[in-house]
């Protein structure tokens, strides 16, 4: 007992007292000044926000880095740091006019020189990698007409170019004579409402305002520069330790909040708690084609019907997460065909019984359908690297239901980064559960074309000639009605009567924050955390 | 007296010195040797580990023949594995662990970065426990009751998940009593539950140790001698019990220092702490190499000193391993 109380005294006698319990005076303006702590979850790899793939991350590199227009929620484009845009008849020649009163904060300014510069480096491999092959390899040439206009020239048309070209994130040309170019960080200069002044790696990341930022694009909330002086963002990678820090006001804001701990800030007089659905590519089961038995389409088509995704859902995020159907988000304004809802029905009898015209008509000792004396066994890889929102748990709730509902032995096998970039290359896997963000059909590209024509992402391995021509034509021409058909032709191709995938949930954003915080907000389209422009905050009485 | 006697000493003395020296010496001869076994072992195995590494640095995007030569070349991966091993050797003899291939900053700066971080965890966690193990045996040891409910209290906290531990201390002292800050490396008293949820379980097990030690200590004739004297009980089992159990504590301690290492990746990521902990998971998770290799030379750093300085303490606490030796 001597001990117990000995260490209870030493930890009183160490402690500091750490701030009262904050309370708010009520003003309805938007006032200037004051710390914002916001608490994230993920840490960037790299702060270039050109080579940083982490959609996570992109809430605080936005702070600092900005792009030629900006969307709005119909999937429009709005002056941001260029006043206009033209493309040519054709679709091959894309004009950008730029704002001539735009700094970066290193004091370089913002020109066509500068922006000619950030395009043409990225397609170089040794400083983009794989990224100089992805929407850039289209541009075959890019030059500066005047000192505020620049030209991009395309081999030919490629539509979803403006949405690239539109949104990659300028960074200022002293950057490409640094040391850290590639790992990012404060000597990279942008031309955003912040200033990146500290990166302190597994703590924190700090940015200042930038008093001479005077270029928001329409969308914004306000003109000038931000509101707050300084924001700073704290790495919380576990979710429980995030939403107490909010609760017991460490933080003033909170991103990332588990489906248990909604409940504490929905409807609460304290807290805000707001969420916006992902755009891109559904979190779904892809199913290999070159590889076991979901080779065959029977066998693909009855695991579909074997799960119940309602019921699964429902038991794992307690009903805090968004059904998905299709091969892009429900949000999407421009190419979601929203007919393909309902499509796959949980009919565990069609499944047993398209199993069994197949052949898979034996059990074996354990209940598990069998041919030729082969289990039916499908596994199912997953990095550990990209395991979040309790997917895990989703996994184990899909497992446990293709066993019960129709004899399918569905493993789950958690790799490390080499082994997934392994069986990814030999095609040796059963199936891949994943998600991504990107918009204007570029993920579509990524999901659906062959493998060596770009399909980076084509886990399915799905080669049918009509997903290339398919994709060829709708990328090749600039009318949206005529894309929208497409790709809706595709989806039901590819998830009706192919089954090459089977849609899950589409992943979203949750921010919850104090109600003294005000004007956290999402990017209109694109979906994701706003920048800290807008955030105010409430004087601490 | 006669003068050869008195010479003696003086002739004995340098002779001693240059024993120890050999010693020393043999000692940290055999140090470097773990370590070139530690950075070659490294090596070998991070090349027989899955995954290609072109693979591995392309990721999800597209791979074409130009961005597999343009990583090739960066990362110097066209040449020989033997060439690669050797400019490896020669970088880190003069300090340089190379670049991460995910971060894509210097390892060294990176380690260096984190390494305080994490050393300032460790010893405070060390502290934690060797406060709660001298703490718990001195007090129980040999007092039935006492020493039952001290076992069970231990039994618990070292079967405790550090995890788990490390939430509920988040609970009760930051998010309910608001004593202590959540995270973070900023102020002092960021380090009390950190320190306290991974020293706790180490304290744990080092104190069953000392205790059963003090107890067989307690049993033994001087003792008996000692009280006699009208020595106190607590003189008796701090001055002179203490030193008869600390030896086998002090080698269980410095063997769980590596533990302490490991334990302070979990304890890192809960509290949102920085430190070395979390940055290895993150690059073993990412497969990258050059910094799971600095870690790995730099764990086996870490345990050559430990286990040289537990021999040297164990010399200053017992003499009879001072004479054995000389």
């Amino acid at each position: 007992m001597i001990t117990r109380r000995t260490l209870a005294g030493l930890a009183l006698a160490l402690a500091f007292p750490h701030g009262s319990p904050h309370a708010w005076a009520q003003t309805a303006q938007p006032r200037a000044g004051g710390k914002l702590v916001w608490a994230v979850e993920t840490e960037p790899t790299t702060l270039n926000p050109q080579l940083n793939g982490q959609d996570k991350t992109k809430l605080y590199l936005r702070n600092v880095y900005e792009s030629l227009l900006a969307r709005t929620a119909d999937g429009g484009y709005v002056p941001w740091l260029a006043t206009s845009h033209q493309v040519s008849g054709d679709g091959t020649a894309y004009t950008f006019t730029l704002r001539d009163d735009v700094t970066f904060s290193d004091g370089r300014r913002l020109d066509a020189d500068a922006v000619v510069l950030n395009f043409t480096r990225l397609k170089d491999p040794a400083y983009s990698g794989g990224i100089s092959v992805g929407p850039v390899a289209r541009l075959a040439q890019a030059r500066a007409l005047d000192a505020h206009t620049v030209e991009f020239k395309l081999d030919r048309l490629y539509a979803p170019f403006l949405d690239f070209a539109a949104s990659l994130e300028i960074l200022s040309p002293g950057a490409y004579g640094s040391p850290q170019l590639k790992s990012g960080g404060p000597d990279i200069a942008g031309t955003g409402p912040f200033i990146l002044v500290r990166y302190a790696r597994g703590q924190e990341i700090r940015f200042v305002r930038n008093p001479a930022y005077r270029w928001v694009p329409a969308t914004a909330g306000h003109q000038g520069p931000a509101y707050l002086e300084e924001v700073t963002y704290r790495f919380l990678p576990e979710s429980s330790v995030r939403t107490g820090a909010l609760t017991s006001g460490q933080v003033d804001v909170i991103e990332g909040v588990s489906g248990n701990d909604a409940g504490l800030f929905k409807g609460s007089t304290q807290f805000s708690y707001a969420t916006a659905l992902n755009t891109g590519t559904p979190y779904s089961l892809f199913w290999n084609t070159t590889y076991g038995p979901t080779q065959e389409p029977a066998v693909r088509r009855a695991l579909n019907a074997a799960i119940d995704v309602d019921a699964v859902l429902k038991a794992v995020y307690r009903g805090q997460r968004t059904r998905a159907w299709g091969i892009t988000s429900p949000i999407d304004p421009q190419f979601y065909d929203r007919s393909i809802e309902g499509s796959i029905a949980f009919d565990p009898q069609r499944a047993n019984r398209l199993l069994d015209e197949a052949g898979w008509a034996a059990r074996d000792a354990a209940g598990f359908r069998t041919k030729d004396g082969k289990r039916l066994s499908v596994e199912v890889v997953q990095a550990q690297a990209t395991v979040r929102d309790q997917r895990d748990v989703l996994l184990q709730a899909l497992q446990a239901q293709a066993r019960q509902n129709a004899g399918i032995d569905l493993t789950i096998a958690y790799v490390d980064t080499g082994t997934y970039a392994d069986r990814r290359a030999s095609g040796r896997f059963g199936a891949i559960a994943n998600s991504n963000t990107p918009t204007d059909a570029i993920d579509i590209e990524n999901h659906y074309l062959p493998l060596d024509r770009g399909g980076a992402l084509n886990y399915s391995r799905a080669a049918a000639p009509e997903l290339l021509a398919w994709l060829q034509e709708a990328a090749g021409t600039l009318d949206p009605k005529a894309r929208f058909d497409l790709y809706a032709r595709l989806q039901r191709f590819a998830i009706t009567d192919q089954a090459y995938a089977l849609p899950l949930y589409e992943p979203e954003d949750q921010v919850a924050a104090s109600t003294a915080v005000h004007g956290i907000g999402f990017r209109p389209f694109k979906q994701l955390p706003e920048s800290a422009h807008d955030i105010w905050i409430e004087p601490r009485t | 007296m006669s003068d050869a006697a008195l010479l003696e000493p003086a002739i004995a003395a340098p002779a001693r010195h240059g024993r120890m020296l050999r010693q020393v010496a043999g000692r940290v001869a055999s140090g470097l040797v773990v370590l070139w076994a530690a950075v070659t072992l490294g090596f070998v195995s991070l090349q027989l580990a899955p995954g290609d590494i072109v693979s591995l640095l392309i990721g999800e995007q597209p791979r074409t023949p130009a961005v597999e030569a343009a990583i090739r070349a960066e990362w110097g991966l066209g040449d020989p594995v033997a060439v690669q091993y050797l400019r490896y050797l020669w970088r880190v003899l003069h300090g340089d662990f190379g670049r991460s291939y995910i971060l894509q900053t210097d390892v060294s700066g990176l380690i260096a970065s984190q390494i305080w971080p994490t050393a300032k965890l460790t010893a405070a966690a060390l502290g934690v426990a060797i406060v709660f193990a001298v703490l718990s045996a001195v007090t129980t040891a040999g007092r039935s009751w006492a020493r039952r409910v001290a076992g069970s209290v231990e039994l618990v906290l070292a079967s405790t998940p550090s995890f788990w531990l490390g939430i509920v201390l988040l609970f009760v002292f930051s998010f309910t009593l608001k004593l202590l800050p959540v995270a973070g490396d900023r102020t002092l008293s960021a380090l009390v539950l950190p320190a306290l949820s991974l020293g706790l379980a180490l304290g744990a097990v080092v104190g069953q140790v000392l205790r059963e030690g003090l107890e067989r200590a307690l049993e033994e004739p001087f003792a008996l001698t000692v009280r006699s004297w009208g020595t106190t009980g607590l003189v008796l089992r701090v001055r002179h019990g203490l030193r008869h159990a600390a030896l086998p504590a002090v080698t269980l301690t410095g063997w769980l220092v590596g533990h302490l290492l490991s334990g302070a990746v979990i304890t890192e990521q809960v509290f949102g702490r920085p430190g070395l902990g979390r940055v290895t998971v993150e690059a073993v998770l990412g497969q990258d190499l050059p910094v799971v290799l600095a870690v790995a030379i730099l764990s086996a750093a870490v345990f050559v000193v430990t286990s040289t300085a537990v021999d040297i303490l164990s010399l200053l606490l017992d003499p009879r391993l001072r004479r054995d030796r000389s």
